[in-house]
């Protein structure tokens, strides 16, 4: 174990090659890769990594990486990828197949904003359109919670109560390109982590058979039944996980929800990502000034972790959703989830939505301290609010 | 906490600096981040960086607006507004040449740091030239700005597997930033209010907001693009100094009138060149490393024969030359000189002028109209002449005693002999005798068998003739290879298709008288054989006897044509005759050798040439004013970069050119050409072949490079090309579309 000052994407580079590497004892690791900023350096990272048994292969396109990825995967392999903004968007089709495979890869997202007009900053539209899919998804705020996260996506993903693949998502370039000290763990503790991968609808040679071939509607609809099963077991079976991570790192790799002051509190805000950090901070600073404030930071989106997000919330007036998205006719993709957590539990709950860093704009303490203001004044919660751009007068009628 | 923020360009490293500060800080224990603003940058553009440093864990994800201190890491990003922020009291860190006291007035806050980080990068060899990676050197500097000792920025250094130059540019910078400690105004700034802008930016929907960024992407640019000239080999090697590829462009766009007009700035004989030139232009075309030479030869003939252009003189001026002379040289001088205003005179010793044009060379291949026509273009101009009037050594002393300058222009007249045993026979003759007996229609060679010894034009032409004369056979003997033969090739594969018998390596030795019966008399040559040895000073290989090889070639004629020599007779023993060289140098009248009886070049392009420069020089001597030795490509197309080199195959961009044939035209029939002197070769109809010029080295707009830009900033304006440097961001497309290397890229 050895602690360096690292980016966010090497820190997904690090932990995907020494899961992929930790299976060198059964069917090794391979992968299919494609490059799109501000992923590259993953990508690039495990294509240079001496893995013992198995290949990465650079292939055309992102559609064709994830059909790689599902092949090794299929055949035993510990597979993974790493994609971005359009380039999961032209890669989803076979996200899909992975997932109603039931296959335990685990992608890295760096989230980017989708194009057109082109950009390259964070935002998270790009893994949230594919939140219908059968995928655990992941979010992380800094370097180490991108390595944690992504080994216990190994373990969570190939548990056989679950058996669905699993996406660590990270902001592009706050987390992505940013060097802050990491703790890197070896190669024997990973190994110890996480046992040789036991896929029970493994593909072999000597056994031909098809896997998603034609099934009946009552056959399809076990299967979906079978995946909300797998769905519902997951929080129980991350708790798990995590223990067993602290068991061999000596670190918590963090709840499916994290709180800060939320004990004792009338206003809650609700935040992802790197969002988290400058929203703690500022937390802080009211809670030393005596106001009741607390934080809660969704670390897991897939499946929605409602009862831990209630009981965070019970002694709360107010919630802002912080939402670094946009789901084009609502809102906020997590204030729709979290709106959809309170029904009928908590009706009197005031859940307002602000849309906040959508394309890259950052959040700053100021613009926190803005939401706050706007939280503790309303009446009532209205339309989601767009943080830091005129909302009065419309460019085009 | 400690917050920096790094300005710099793409390149310099900046996101490395912060690293660097980062780590030397993490590897004291203390919580750090590294990072940078990206964006669609490439090298050059400007460019932040940030690092944080602090002893507790660092709980602020965004970009620094309000930095403890900034270093700024290219010279041209200094400017006010690049410490925005910057906290009061906090350093500021320059890569400049200048002392820190200079900045006192733009930075009155700040503390102020300067160091020479380039020549301390470009010193150690750190990035290139253009753009130098100064970071490490930065790096050092920053350290004994910011009281961290060397020694830690050295172990930042070693743990990111920095080492040998990069640690002495860090050492060098620590030791030589120079600090100003206290800033000249030590009242605290006004609070900073982070700027912000709710404002509605462009909609994608409004059309106006679709013209491109106003981000001068130039400013990125570390190479431009610069529009240069070569010379095309063509115009190199062209012995009459034509312009070439000029001519050749002219008639690719079917400016035929333009074309000659070209071609008259040098030559006065197009339509003679274009048919008797060896055409050395087309033994050095690129267009060979594709599919063969542009047929240059036959297009001169097509731009002589019709083009129409009216000639003027330029001015009128007093003084008079006297030209001994009326071939190609002495001609070409007269034309030029005339042109340029001078009273001209040219002495001929025989009763028609035009010298070998005439004589020399046969109809078949230069008809007597068209000499004719040439000779008059000169003669309007008001050329004076005088036929039978031969100059000997006095007359050429009383031409200088009533001239402003003679030109001497006699050519080769002495013909070189072969000891056969046999001299004085009726039937050996001398080849230029046998070919002006032709031009003058004396002689039949009916039945004959004819013998012609020697490898040159005059041998080929002599052969051809007596073919169509009546021979029954012709036979020419040649001490060397076809390769080493200094006739034209295609001379040599026209002679062999009418059935001329080439013995090569063959020397003739005697000559017999044969005692036969009969009409006419027989002879028989003996003739032995050679083979190649070492090359000699004409870096021909030289041909050596085979022992006991000989045989006997019979025949009734023998034609002589081994080379002529100049005839110095006219001027002082001793005198040295070369071109450029005043002769009777006790004289004040410059008198001037040209044409072969100063350079023995031997071809009328050369005489051309040596006309050319003989009459320019004249000029000098006279006006003191100097004109240009060769035509070149006009320069009015906005040439930045004149590079006097000739541009080979290899410099081109060959698989940028289609592959097309060329085109030979009409050509009597082997058939009909040994009973008429007509012209073998009919021209071609129409100039198309001249589109197979490649222009090397030379632009003929084709506008690859203004397809082909990718930022549209490139555009042609009539015939200049203008290169909008504010947003060319130097990516080098319009150099590698370019076939003819004229766009090149330059470093800035």
């Amino acid at each position: 174990m050895s602690v360096q000052v690292i980016t966010g994407n090497h820190a997904a580079g690090y932990a995907l090659s020494a899961a992929g590497e930790a299976n060198r004892t059964s069917r090794g690791t391979a992968c299919g890769i494609y490059p799109i900023t501000p992923q590259t350096e993953i990508v690039e990272y495990v294509a240079k990594f001496p893995f013992s048994k198995g290949r990465v292969v650079p292939v055309e396109s992102e559609h064709s990486a994830m059909a790689v990825t599902i092949g090794a995967s299929i055949a035993g392999a510990r597979a993974f990828t790493a994609s971005s903004s359009n380039g999961l968007a032209y890669m989803t089709e076979n996200i899909m197949v992975a997932g109603y495979y039931r296959l335990p890869i685990v992608m890295v997202g760096v989230n980017r904003t989708l194009g057109p007009p082109w950009n390259i900053w964070a935002d998270q539209g790009d893994t949230l359109m594919l939140r219908d899919f059968p995928w655990l998804q992941l979010y992380c705020e800094d370097s180490q919670e991108v390595l944690d996260t992504t080994l216990l996506a190994f373990r969570l993903a190939e548990d056989h109560r679950i058996l669905l693949p699993a996406l660590t998502c990270m902001d592009a370039f706050i987390v992505s390109h940013t060097q802050t000290e990491t703790t890197m763990p070896d190669q024997a503790d990973v190994d110890r982590y996480l046992p040789d991968l036991d896929l029970p609808h493994r593909m072999r040679y000597d056994e031909a058979r098809t896997i998603g071939g034609l099934a009946w509607p009552h056959e399809g609809l076990s299967m979906r039944l079978e995946i909300d099963e797998a769905m519902k077991r997951v929080p129980d079976v991350y708790q798990e996980c995590r223990q067993r991570f602290s068991e061999v790192f000596g670190r918590d790799p963090g709840d499916v929800i994290q709180t800060f002051g939320t004990e004792d509190a009338t206003q809650i805000l609700i935040v992802t990502g790197t969002m988290a950090t400058t929203a703690r901070e500022v937390v802080r600073e009211r809670r030393a000034a005596g106001e009741k404030i607390g934080l809660v930071k969704i670390k897991m989106f897939r499946p929605f972790p409602e009862g831990a997000l209630r009981e965070a919330c019970a002694t709360a007036e107010r919630v802002a959703v912080l939402d670094r998205n946009y789901a084009a006719g609502t809102g906020g993709v997590f204030w729709q989830d979290t709106r959809a957590a309170f029904q009928g539990h908590r009706d009197d709950l005031l859940i307002q939505n602000y849309l906040t860093g959508l394309c890259g704009e950052d959040v700053t303490p100021a613009v926190i301290g803005d939401i706050l203001e706007d939280l503790s004044e309303r009446d009532a919660a209205g339309e989601p609010v767009w943080m830091g751009i005129d909302t009065t007068k419309e460019t085009l009628q | 906490m400690i917050e920096i923020r790094i300005h710099g360009r793409g390149g310099q490293g900046g996101v490395t600096l912060a690293k660097l500060i980062a780590t030397s800080r993490f590897l004291t224990g203390q919580s750090v981040q590294a990072f940078g603003l990206y964006a669609a940058e490439r090298s050059g553009a400007p460019v932040q960086a940030f690092c944080r440093y602090a002893d507790e864990p660092i709980t602020n994800r965004n970009l620094i607006y309000e930095p403890d201190h900034i270093i700024v890491l290219d010279p041209t990003l200094i400017s006010a507004q690049i410490s925005a922020g910057l906290k009061a009291g906090g350093w500021i860190l320059l890569n400049t040449t200048q002392a820190p006291e200079e900045f006192a007035n733009d930075f009155s806050h700040s503390r102020i740091a300067t160091v020479d980080a380039t020549t301390i990068a470009r010193n150690n060899d750190l990035g290139t030239r253009s753009v130098p990676i100064v970071n490490t050197a930065l790096a050092g500097a920053a350290g004994k700005m910011l009281g961290i000792p060397l020694t830690e920025i050295v172990a930042a250094l070693e743990h990111l597997g920095f080492k040998g130059t990069n640690i002495t540019a860090a050492e060098r910078a620590f030791g030589e930033v120079r600090l100003l400690d206290s800033p000249r105004e030590p009242a605290p700034l006004e609070d900073f209010t982070l700027p912000t802008n709710t404002a509605r930016g462009h909609s994608i929907l409004d059309s106006a907001s679709m013209a491109p960024p106003a981000i001068e992407t130039g400013q990125w640019a570390t190479e431009q693009p610069r529009r240069q000239q070569m010379i095309p080999p063509c115009n190199h090697i062209c012995p009459a100094g034509n312009n070439v590829q000029g001519f050749l462009d002219a008639l690719a766009r079917d400016k035929t009138d333009e074309a000659l007009e070209i071609l008259l700035r040098s030559t006065p004989f197009p339509s003679i060149c274009g048919r008797a030139c060896p055409a050395p232009c087309m033994d050095n075309c690129n267009r060979i490393e594709i599919d063969g030479a542009v047929n240059v030869r036959q297009l001169e003939r097509f731009a002589g024969d019709n083009g129409k252009v009216t000639l003027e003189r330029r001015g009128a001026r007093d003084e008079e030359v006297a030209i001994v002379g009326s071939g190609p040289a002495g001609l070409t001088a007269a034309y030029h000189l005339a042109r340029l205003g001078y009273g001209v005179t040219v002495f001929e010793s025989a009763p028609e002028i035009g010298g070998l044009l005439r004589a020399g060379i046969p109809e078949f291949r230069l008809p007597d109209d068209v000499v004719d026509r040439e000779i008059d273009r000169i003669l309007d101009l008001g050329v004076a002449v005088r036929t039978n009037h031969p100059v000997n050594r006095p007359a050429l002393l009383e031409l200088a005693g009533n001239h402003d300058a003679v030109l001497v222009a006699t050519g080769q007249q002495a013909l070189r002999d072969l000891q056969l045993g046999m001299n004085g026979v009726d039937a050996v003759v001398q080849g230029i005798d046998f070919l002006d007996h032709v031009h003058h229609q004396n002689v039949r060679v009916d039945g004959e068998d004819v013998v012609v010894i020697g490898g040159g034009n005059t041998a080929m032409d002599a052969a051809r003739s007596a073919l169509r004369l009546g021979a029954e056979s012709v036979r020419v003997v040649y001490r060397r290879t076809r390769d080493e033969m200094p006739a034209i090739r295609e001379e040599i594969e026209e002679a062999l298709e009418e059935g001329v018998v080439i013995d090569y390596l063959t020397q003739p030795v005697t000559l017999h008288d044969e005692a036969t019966g009969g009409i006419r008399r027989h002879y028989t040559l003996t003739c032995r054989r050679m083979e190649l040895g070492e090359p000699d000073a004409s870096g021909r290989r030289a041909p050596q006897e085979i022992p006991a090889s000989d045989f006997d070639l019979a025949c009734h004629r023998i034609v002589l044509a081994l080379g002529q020599s100049p005839d110095l007779s006219v001027f002082p023993e001793g005198t040295e005759v070369r071109e450029g060289t005043q002769l009777l140098g006790l004289l004040e009248t410059p008198v001037f050798a040209i044409g072969d009886l100063a350079t023995r070049e031997g071809t009328v392009a050369a005489a051309i040439g040596s006309g050319r420069r003989s009459a320019a020089r004249i000029h000098t001597v006279l006006s003191g004013e100097s004109l240009p030795i060769t035509e070149h490509a006009d320069a009015s197309r906005d040439v930045e970069i004149w590079k006097d080199e000739v541009i080979h195959a290899d410099a081109m961009k060959l698989h940028l050119f289609e592959r097309q044939a060329g085109t030979e035209g009409e050509s009597l029939p082997v058939s009909k050409r040994r009973s008429t002197f007509d012209e073998v070769h009919m021209g071609l109809e129409t100039p198309a072949e001249a589109a197979r010029c490649l222009s090397c080295g030379v632009c003929n707009e084709c506008d690859h490079c203004v397809t082909y830009c990718p930022e549209g900033m490139l555009k042609r304006v009539g015939h200049r090309l203008e290169f909008d440097y504010t947003y060319c961001k130097g990516c080098g497309v319009c150099a590698a579309e370019c076939p003819r290397n004229v766009i090149v890229m330059s470093h800035l």
